[in-house]
């Protein structure tokens, strides 16, 4: 293992000291176990509070998302490791204003188990929660079995259009959760990989794979995809991944998306461009107008080599809540 | 569970708990080289992170009920939630997040109750059975820890009225049952948790939840006034 870091123990702690000393105007660390960021100004009074988190590894997922516009606390655990029930508690109050709780984040099972487990205990003192899974991932499951998808990148979208929602004078929990789930129906991934990481806590790869192939379709801690084979070249990649998408969600002439290209980790905003630059021919060709393109590291898996694709297919609601201001120190708009 | 003949208190929970956490302390090693055969081996780990939280709750239930020096018959349900949430803090092994729902349906099912008669015992498993269930996603028979409770509860159901109120021949009965579900279980593949990614592997091994609730129903023998 080649890492930077001191204690693979201390790897996530470490790591939160340091996000919070260097952007102190915008993250505050909170929680029992230190395993929670909230917004530096405290929760807005009134506001519906939008609470995230799961395992480290994902800068600047989850954490970063914390933000006016955005996430209002986040919960964490180590790398690729959910937190714990008490660390989402713990974020709950502190995203609370008042005025309702939406949990909003990826669909794995542990996290899924710790954040149902949190929100009943809150809801036992009166607090008003609600749950949105982001499951956005096509390389997971068939369209017959969306719910059964994994979060990827697609959450950084259900993040956006749910934080501008609540941020919207006198929104309620209701109005907050139906934009989320909206969002996420809009919302098809997928990733490929080229090379594994290293969870810092365990020292050894997540999975292998030969130094001239990739894998099409591998979720963002390594879960298996839908074919390894030769290493192919941009275009061919770019081409493969937007006919699933497009496939999957049946997106054609005369709509309009939004494009997320996004670094894994390891791989460079040169090869992001060279990706987009196939994509947007496609989209033009294919008669699909792009509104805000996003090109760089939104969800990463840690040091992993590769990308991944997401398509937000926008109507205007949607796309008045991408383009509404929101700010943190890893994506403003 | 220890229960007198007006059944479960918070005196009663209180003073089991103590002995629990010893045990879960005390089985630590040897439930983390259990688990790291199949998993991560942290099991042992998280339920002494969980030993340690219900200690420090401890005076908190001394201190319930009414009357100002604490009569130890408070609101079970309360008790049982502080309980889930001390619980709910350890991170690790997602065994502990299930102690967590367990002790919150126990605590749902007892609101506002300052006992809970033996005849009920079953119907409360039943109870967390379903919880376990539907936020942990595994199945009877998927070699987990519901395979033991649900052969307690139906050993439980199966009591004549006499036994039922008998703490005595209730525990007799939950331990055979636990005993048999490990047995029977044994040479079965694990079905769900990292343990299925070695399915064949797990066969002969116990599965190291059922050890840990067998450590855990040893610990509630009844002790005698």
């Amino acid at each position: 293992m080649k890492k930077i870091l001191n204690n693979p123990a201390d790897y996530v702690d470490e790591m939160l000291d340091g996000l919070v000393a260097a952007h102190p105007e915008s993250y505050r660390r909170l929680g029992e176990t230190g395993r929670v960021i909230a917004r530096a100004g405290g929760p807005v009074q009134g506001k519906v509070g939008i609470v995230s988190g799961g395992g480290s590894g994902h800068l600047p997922t989850f954490t970063g998302y914390v933000g006016p516009g955005l996430l209002d606390a986040c919960s964490i655990g180590n790398v690729f490791a959910g937190p714990s029930v008490g660390d989402c508690v713990d974020a709950m109050r502190a995203a609370d204003g008042g005025a309702g709780v939406l949990r909003l984040y990826g669909n794995y099972g542990g996290d899924r188990m710790n954040f149902d487990m949190a929100g009943e205990m809150l809801e036992m003192e009166g607090m008003e929660t609600t749950s949105v899974l982001v499951a956005d991932d096509v390389a997971s499951a068939g369209p017959e079995e969306r719910a059964k998808r994994r979060g990827v990148a697609g959450l950084i979208y259900a993040y956006k259009i749910a934080g501008a929602m609540a941020d919207r004078p006198g929104a309620t929990l209701g109005e907050v959760t139906a934009a989320a789930r909206k969002a996420v129906s809009a919302t098809a991934s997928i990733g490929v990989a080229l090379t594994p990481c290293i969870v810092p806590e365990s020292g050894r790869p997540t999975f292998s794979i030969a130094d001239d192939e990739m894998e099409m379709g591998m979720g963002i801690h390594g879960e298996p995809g839908i074919w390894r084979g030769p290493l192919r070249r941009a275009d061919e990649i770019a081409g493969e991944m937007l006919d699933r998408l497009l496939a999957d969600t049946g997106i054609g002439r005369g709509e309009r998306v939004s494009v997320l290209v996004n670094s894994l980790g390891a791989t460079p905003h040169e090869e992001l461009y060279i990706l987009y630059r196939h994509l947007s021919r496609r989209l033009a060709d294919a008669g699909v107008a792009v509104a805000v393109p996003l090109v760089g590291r939104y969800a990463t898996s840690m040091e992993m080599a590769g990308a991944s694709l997401t398509l937000l297919r926008l109507d205007e609601e949607l796309e008045a809540l991408l383009r509404a201001p929101a700010s943190c120190p890893f994506w403003s708009m | 569970m220890n229960t007198t003949e007006n059944g479960l208190t918070v005196a009663v929970l209180a003073s089991a708990l103590d002995r629990w956490a010893d045990r879960m302390e005390a089985a630590a090693d040897e439930l983390n080289a259990l688990d790291g055969r199949l998993g991560d081996g942290d099991l042992g780990a998280t339920l002494a992170k969980c030993a340690q939280n219900i200690r420090a709750i401890r005076p908190g239930l001394d201190n319930s009920g009414a009357g100002d020096g604490g009569t130890g018959d408070g609101d079970l349900g309360q008790a049982f939630k502080a309980c889930a949430m001390a619980c709910s803090k350890a991170s690790g092994s997602s065994f502990g997040t299930l102690l967590a729902v367990a002790f919150l349906t126990a605590a749902k099912a007892t609101a506002g109750r300052t006992s809970l008669p033996c005849s009920e015992l079953p119907q409360l498993l039943g109870d967390i059975l379903g919880a376990l269930s539907s936020r942990g996603g595994a199945a009877l028979g998927d070699k987990t820890v519901l395979d033991p409770l649900d052969a307690v509860r139906e050993a439980l159901a199966a009591l004549d009225a006499g036994e039922r109120s008998d703490t005595a021949a209730q525990h007799g009965a939950a331990t055979r049952a636990t005993d048999r579900t490990i047995e029977i279980f044994r040479n079965k593949p694990n079905r769900i948790g990292r343990a299925r990614m070695f399915a064949e592997r797990s066969v002969g091994l116990d599965d190291p939840g059922m050890i840990a609730f067998r450590h855990m129903l040893e610990s509630l023998r009844p002790v005698r006034p």
